[in-house]
């Protein structure tokens, strides 16, 4: 099995200090492109000293993608992959149809038959992987309504042409979800059972949000996802969760990879139907959320102003080690909305928070990680307990109702893969 | 099936002291001496009995290169009253069954590890020709003086690389429920591999270690004792010698649910378990 080090990840503030402590393999943050986030990627890549972006075809035009990618790949350790985004092909979403790869008339019988067309969208698509310096292709998969025969059958059909293309470098299967299908154990068992035939070097997992929630609240969902990354990590593969919130975290209990988060809730959740029309939600919703990491939750700022007056905002300043220095404005004692905190600040924050978790997350033993989870978890709750004892709610972003699915899915996941996972935890 | 033992002694003139063992549905044992073999056990298949059934029995175990399963040392066909009757002669293991032992309570750490041991020794013989016993369980494991341990039985075997015998359609997959997997009681074939004897395989060492069978222990009948095997996660046994924990994590994964949930391959299991027994100084 190969062995991923990339020590370009860390922070130069407290990355390489927790390296040395915890040893060389930590999940990672890699950033998840979405709408205005060209300049968040190149200076969160610039002083983390290093990153990974995901790019977005639907968000950038052609020229963009090249432009973004040769920015992040100059900067020390920055490298990119691309989402090539063909969860639904029958799309009509004028910018991700634009592109080059994408076919202009798709049949989606013939597509799946062996056809020239299957050939062409990888031959384009590793053309264009190699012009923007990925070191990953992510292939190419469909958006599983349901994880069938029919849907099985184009995974194998991409398997299959990629084995024949010999693309020159690793390759990663898309494995895009609905809801309803990661939460069908069976499914999942399905998946995995049939995917023992398929040898990409990953797997990049896509998996759309119960109830359109932007923190789930489905202990099985959350348990289902953990089960098919440790399934297939404990084959050898490599795991990134892409379109992931803090509530992913969680994922290091399988020794996950890497899970991808950006600004907007729709890159920090998946919803399929971003991809099918113009979707505008980004310009629509701005709201400004201030993220408390050790609460795991995130308020509207005009809470922060009322935790001020209840005395407890400084209970939600981010610890020294998160902190970017992005939110130092929210707790000098004016009353947070005076400040002037941006949606900049905001995003930024939250990533920096996020890549400070994400580091940490993953310990030395399965056991230790799980702890660690757990003593999150556990901190959260006490400090939840205190805000809501103030009246301070994060209201559809509180963390509240979601520890005990967090919880739940890890007890879950214990009982299932736990023993195997702490057997070979130091050799995946 | 009734067979005379002194009309036996006709038929097979090397063998002396021949005397019956036990009787199933399939077959009729004896026990005997021969006079290079030493003491062996004769069996007769019961002609009623589907013969392509007892060929595969013999092809497994002849297949099945490990000194944790006795050797088929002759085998043929003789007329008997019911009919023409495949024969086998077969090493004979003296000692008790797994069942017997039981009956004197759990195991100490060093039988329960030894079990684990030499059955998991078993299995990767039989994985390595891809054979499937299908009925890994406390009746068809022996244990003989030196405290070491015999997978018998072979008669439900899977060969992996033929076709299966057990018609596709049938509801009720073959195997003894309070010890086969899911994927095996429901006859989900393609899911059947040596992951199915590691299920089997785990619930004996966890009776072994506790001395019950949750999946068994008070059910009314079969169907209830599948539905415990389908719905019941037993809970990690807690045991306490060096490895306990080790050993723990071993049956857990073994007796799980989703085959795709256990160890990969009986090797994968085989290697965790030498590693527990190093640790406790068992070879």
């Amino acid at each position: 099995m190969d062995i991923y080090v990339h020590v370009g990840m860390f922070t130069r503030r407290f990355g390489r200090r927790i390296q040395q402590h915890f040893g060389e393999r930590l999940v990672e943050l890699y950033l998840q492109f979405g709408y205005g986030m060209m300049e968040h990627c190149r200076s969160l890549i610039s002083q983390w000293g290093g990153g990974t972006a995901i790019l977005s075809p639907r968000d950038l035009n052609d020229e963009q993608l090249s432009r973004l990618a040769a920015t992040i790949t100059k900067l020390p350790s920055g490298r990119v992959l691309l989402d090539p985004q063909f969860y639904l092909p029958h799309s009509d979403h004028e910018r991700l149809c634009s592109h080059d790869y994408w076919p202009k008339d798709y049949q989606t019988h013939e597509f799946w038959q062996g056809g020239q067309a299957l050939t062409d969208l990888l031959t384009k698509l590793n053309r264009l992987n190699q012009q923007l310096g990925c070191t990953e292709f992510i292939l190419p998969g469909l958006h599983a309504a349901t994880i069938d025969d029919d849907w099985l059958e184009t995974q194998r059909a991409i398997m299959e042409e990629v084995d024949a293309r010999a693309p020159n470098m690793p390759v990663l299967a898309t494995i895009a979800l609905s809801a309803d299908a990661v939460r069908n154990q069976d499914q999942v068992a399905l998946l995995l059972e049939r995917s023992e035939e398929w040898k990409p070097r990953g797997y990049y997992i896509v998996c759309e949000h119960p109830n359109g929630r932007y923190l789930a609240d489905d202990p099985i969902w959350l348990a289902n996802i953990l089960d098919l990354a440790a399934g297939f990590k404990l084959r050898g593969a490599k795991v990134i969760l892409g379109y992931c919130n803090h509530q992913m975290l969680i994922a290091a209990a399988t020794k996950a990879d890497a899970i991808a988060s950006g600004t907007w809730m729709n890159v920090r959740s998946f919803p399929p139907d971003k991809f099918r029309v113009a979707y505008d939600e980004e310009i629509k919703q701005r709201t400004t959320w201030y993220y408390c990491p050790q609460a795991l939750s995130e308020y509207k700022i005009p809470f922060l102003d009322f935790a001020n007056s209840r005395g407890v905002l400084q209970l939600m300043a981010p610890p020294k080690d998160l902190d970017g220095g992005f939110v130092t404005a929210l707790f000098g004692g004016a009353q947070p909305t005076t400040v002037g905190f941006s949606e900049q600040a905001a995003f930024r924050h939250y990533l920096h928070c996020l890549h400070g978790q994400t580091a940490a997350a993953m310990r030395q033993t399965f056991d230790e990680t799980v702890d660690h989870h757990r003593a999150s978890l556990a901190t959260a709750r006490s400090l939840l307990t205190q805000l809501q004892a103030a009246a301070v709610r994060g209201q559809l972003r509180d963390f509240t109702e979601i520890l005990d699915v967090n919880e739940a899915a890890l007890s879950l996941l214990l009982t299932t893969r736990g023993p195997m996972l702490r057997r070979r935890w130091a050799t995946l | 099936m009734s067979i005379d033992p002194a009309w036996l002694g006709t038929q097979f003139p090397d063998l002396t002291a021949i005397a019956p063992i036990g009787q199933g549905g399939q077959k009729v044992v004896f026990s005997a001496i021969h006079p290079t073999d030493g003491e062996v056990v004769l069996k007769l298949i019961n002609p009623t009995h589907d013969p392509e059934n007892a060929r595969r029995e013999v092809l497994a175990v002849i297949n099945v290169q490990s000194t944790r399963v006795p050797k088929i040392l002759d085998q043929g066909t003789v007329a008997t009253s019911f009919g023409t009757s495949i024969w086998l002669r077969e090493q004979r293991v003296n000692g008790k069954t797994l069942r017997e032992c039981l009956q004197a309570g759990q195991f100490d750490t060093t039988k329960l590890l030894k079990l684990g041991l030499h059955m998991l020794e078993a299995l990767v013989a039989a994985e390595q020709v891809h054979i499937v016993h299908r009925d890994v369980k406390p009746e068809n494991i022996m244990c003989d003086g030196n405290d070491d341990f015999w997978l018998l039985d072979f008669g439900l075997a899977r060969h992996l690389h033929l076709s299966s015998l057990t018609a596709t359609a049938a509801h009720w997959g073959k195997g003894t429920p309070g010890y086969s997997p899911p994927e095996q009681l429901r006859n989900l074939k393609p899911n059947i591999d040596a992951r199915s004897d590691l299920f089997a395989l785990g619930v004996t060492l966890y009776e072994c270690a506790t001395g019950a069978n949750p999946f068994i222990a008070g059910t009314r009948d079969a169907l209830e004792r599948i539905r415990r095997t389908e719905t019941v996660t037993l809970p990690p046994l807690s045991l306490s010698f060096t490895a306990a924990n080790d050993f723990r994590d071993l049956v857990q994964t073994m007796v799980q649910r989703r085959f795709d949930h256990r160890p990969a391959t009986a090797a994968e299991a085989f290697d965790w378990m030498k590693e527990i027994c190093a640790k406790e100084n068992i070879t």
